[in-house]
């Protein structure tokens, strides 16, 4: 029983971790249509700045801080310059342009990082405490406080601002909001910019709790937040969320604690297709 | 000798709550140019798409040529003698005219694992397809890519793949819609004399002079229902007719935009 | 020719010739194929399942590695029949997933130590290897070929283009969507199952990860290259995406990030392909042609 719901915290840590992976890529296909696989190679950059700042200030804050900025100017500058001069052509177009920049952003990480693991030596300055003689160290309460706020701000600024309002517009029909006069190209821009953001924060949070940096950390997460927007339900960025601790939560279990040697990869897909095949329009998807 | 080509019986149309159709029933005599009439959202396309096989109808039967039809796929039903065109056109942008012609020409042949096999290049396939193109007046513009042409050639070209499905009813989908003066009797001319060779037709028109001046017998739907049919002068002449298209701000001779 | 320029050309015919079989599938009858390089994969271990454990030769087992892929191709391919857009295009992704994973943890296919010791091709009592077999790979490179343009000269082809135009004209007109798009599957994904017997009997050796889903974008990055739904767009891709790395390996570190930044550049810009409609070869070409057309 113990060890059940050790793992079982695992899993919400690990599905928070990919919760706020995934919000990015979400957003992003909500508002474009357009599977930016390069997400992860954001992630993997605000993981390496974040490190770099860190390690020249000792100052957590600032490191966080500057990776989001950094992360969020990235953004904007792939979908300036790759995808929205390619949004009139066929999807499978910005789809090769994407993993053409996961690749090189990965490679300019190996080639200014190293290749080698680095460790990301910080303290969370979070408490640890214990629940029914379950430990929750820091790190773990840092997960979950830290996506619960980042996740309530989002769904903060997308259902009470004028900002989510132009977003959720924009992301309904381009042409229609710009003559409303929504800029769309400006909210699409900001879309970027805060699940680039976001991606920083999950970056620098995964290379502290498992104390590893290294330029193909995206690679795994690449094509498993694919898998989770379409569990969520293509569009629904509370799906993709709820898809993304669920399925932390469901591997961890499995290959943790059940012990079955599923492959962890293919899981998410098989996964992906048993509920396309229950529920063909994802967990929370429904007509657009 | 005058045979009941198709029939709908008690066809209805559920979409969750909505009835688009409402058990709508009627014939259409072969050889007969019949048009179907309303005003917008009477439910006259999800008629067709049920006829055509776009839709299968929640309720009801539809029989052509004395077979039962209704949930056949589309493309089952143009292999039975059912053409149609589309009220927003749907050319294959990428193709060149005439091979857009020569699609539908395929028709016999797309069935059968060998005759799939076989060549579109020849010289036999070409020159009826151009034959086609003759008929509807796109002949000079044959290796044209059919995505850069105008909506009246669009139209024309919609027509011409239709009749080279060699079928016994045509459905034509607002056709008329969005032509200027000339186009409008140059097609009038065209859908008389595809009558004249022996095809069935069965038209969809917001443009009342042209669907009074061509078809022998209207039904008029309205709200998914059939309110009436008969002659062009007897719907004409019929209140409830005038009071639903006058209901929706709509006079009996007006153009649709 | 040198040793070295031999073994490029082999791998890039034999990968020109998978690139041809997601060409028929996604340039001729534009359905979404993400997951190409697990049909790769099928033929690869097919073949060297058939020749190793099976005892057949090279040939014997041909017939049955294409009809087992192109099987396969049609099983996967039904369901996702269903499915639109993206949720298919995501779908396919997941399928290659899922098949190297299968390769990788059912103990049938070796695993993670993959299958070694694959013979090497016979023809009239010789061992096919070097300039031999490079012969042969163009050989099927040009039947391959031979096939897309008789393809395309045929009812069935002109059906698939019909239905990558527009499916609900094509339908209205004879054309049946599940049947075409079941035809164009089954022959992309045969002619990816050739290029992986050809490629298991070349390397001798093969594993799970040489068929992932970043093969797969390899081939549609060929495919797009080239020029989507051309007669020779897959192969220009190939031979292209085939030269580049080797053009950049005296720059070692630097090749990878070099062949990414080139590709992004590439589809950036000439996202039509460069045998496309549009491209700037295409328009070169014209011009030199004094303006006369095609």
């Amino acid at each position: 029983m113990q060890l059940f719901l050790e793992q079982l915290l695992n899993g919400l840590a690990i599905g928070a971790i990919y919760a706020m992976i995934t919000l990015g890529l979400a957003l992003v296909y909500g508002i474009l249509r357009i599977l930016h696989v390069a997400h992860a190679a954001v992630y993997t950059v605000g993981a390496y700045v974040g490190l770099a700042i860190f390690s020249s200030t000792h100052s957590l804050t600032l490191a966080v801080l500057g990776s989001m900025a950094f992360c969020a100017a990235l953004g904007v500058l792939i979908e300036r310059f790759v995808y929205y001069p390619l949004l009139k052509y066929p999807p499978y177009v910005p789809l090769i342009g994407s993993i053409a920049c996961l690749l090189a952003i990965e490679e300019l990480c190996r080639l200014v990082g190293g290749p080698e693991i680095l460790p990301f030596p910080a303290n969370l300055p979070f408490p640890s405490f214990t629940v029914g003689g379950i430990l929750i160290s820091s790190t773990l309460s840092a997960v979950y406080g830290i996506s619960a706020g980042v996740l309530l701000l989002l769904w903060f600024i997308t259902t009470k601002t004028e900002l989510g309002l132009a977003m959720r517009a924009t992301s309904q029909d381009r042409a229609i909001a710009s003559s409303m006069g929504i800029n769309s190209h400006w909210v699409i821009s900001v879309t970027f910019m805060i699940g680039s953001a976001v991606a920083a924060i999950a970056g620098i949070l995964v290379g502290i709790y498992y104390n590893q940096v290294y330029p193909t950390m995206g690679a795994v997460p690449a094509y498993k937040t694919l898998a989770l927007i379409v569990v969520g339900g293509l569009g629904s960025v509370p799906g993709a969320v709820l898809a993304a601790v669920l399925l932390g939560v469901g591997e961890t279990l499995l290959i943790g604690y059940a012990g079955i040697p599923l492959p962890r990869d293919a899981l998410a897909f098989i996964a992906m297709i048993a509920v396309l095949l229950w529920r063909p329009q994802g967990l929370l998807g429904g007509r657009r | 000798m005058s045979e009941i080509l198709l029939s709908l019986r008690e066809v209805s149309m559920h979409f969750g709550g909505l009835k688009a159709l409402d058990r709508v029933s009627f014939d259409l005599v072969e050889g007969e140019i019949l048009g179907l009439i309303g005003p917008n959202g009477a439910g006259k396309t999800t008629c067709f798409n049920t006829v055509s096989g776009v839709y299968r109808p929640t309720l009801g039967e539809i029989r052509f040529g004395g077979i039962r039809t209704d949930g056949l796929p589309p493309h089952r039903m143009a292999a039975l003698g059912i053409g149609r065109t589309f009220q927003i056109v749907r050319p294959f942008p990428d193709l060149s005219v005439i091979e857009n012609v020569i699609v539908a020409m395929g028709l016999p042949c797309y069935r059968g694992l060998f005759s799939s096999c076989s060549s579109w290049k020849g010289r036999a396939t070409r020159e009826r397809a151009m034959e086609l193109l003759a008929k509807v007046g796109l002949d000079s513009l044959a290796s044209q890519k059919a995505g850069m042409l105008p909506l009246g050639n669009l139209r024309r070209l919609e027509l011409a793949r239709a009749l080279a499905l060699k079928p016994r009813l045509l459905l034509l989908d607002e056709s008329f819609s969005g032509l200027r003066h000339e186009e409008v009797s140059r097609l009038e001319e065209l859908v008389r004399q595809t009558r004249k060779e022996g095809i069935s037709i069965l038209l969809i028109e917001h443009n009342m002079r042209v669907a009074m001046g061509l078809s022998d017998r209207l039904v008029v739907l309205d709200h998914g229902q059939k309110l009436t049919e008969g002659s062009p002068e007897e719907v004409r002449k019929n209140p409830e007719v005038i009071r639903a298209y006058l209901g929706k701000g709509e006079g009996g001779g007006s153009n649709a935009a | 020719m040198s040793d070295y320029s031999i073994t490029i050309g082999t791998f890039i015919a034999i990968q020109a010739i998978v690139a041809c079989g997601l060409n028929v599938i996604v340039g001729y009858a534009g359905q979404i194929s993400l997951g190409h390089a697990a049909f790769f994969g099928i033929g690869a271990y097919a073949s060297a399942l058939l020749t190793t454990a099976g005892g057949l030769s090279f040939w014997t087992a041909l017939p049955i590695v294409l009809s087992i892929t192109g099987f396969i191709g049609l099983v996967l391919g039904l369901p996702s029949l269903r499915l639109k857009e993206d949720f298919l295009a995501i779908t396919t992704i997941g399928i290659n997933f899922i098949v190297v994973s299968v390769f990788l943890y059912v103990p049938f296919f070796g695993g993670a130590l993959g299958i070694g010791g694959i013979p090497r091709v016979m023809l009239f009592g010789e061992r096919l290897r070097g300039t031999s077999f490079f012969l042969l790979c163009l050989g099927f490179l040009a039947a391959v070929l031979l096939i897309s343009r008789l393809f395309t000269r045929s009812w069935s082809g002109l059906a698939c283009f019909a239905l990558r135009e527009d499916e609900a004209a094509a339908s209205s007109m004879g054309v049946s969507p599940v049947r075409f798009k079941l035809v164009a599957f089954v022959l992309g994904t045969a002619m990816a199952g050739l290029g992986g017997a050809l490629y298991a009997h070349y390397m001798r050796f093969i594993s799970a990860t040489d068929f992932g889903f970043p093969m797969s974008i390899m081939f549609l990055s060929m495919v797009v290259v080239g020029g989507m739904g051309t007669l020779w767009g897959p192969v220009l891709g190939a031979l292209i995406l085939g030269v580049l790395p080797e053009v950049f390996r005296p720059l070692t570190d630097y090749r990878m990030f070099l062949y990414a930044a080139l590709l992004l550049l590439m589809i950036r810009f000439q996202p039509g392909g460069l045998l496309g409609e549009t491209s700037v070869a295409r328009q070169i070409f014209t011009r030199l042609k004094g303006g006369h057309g095609r």
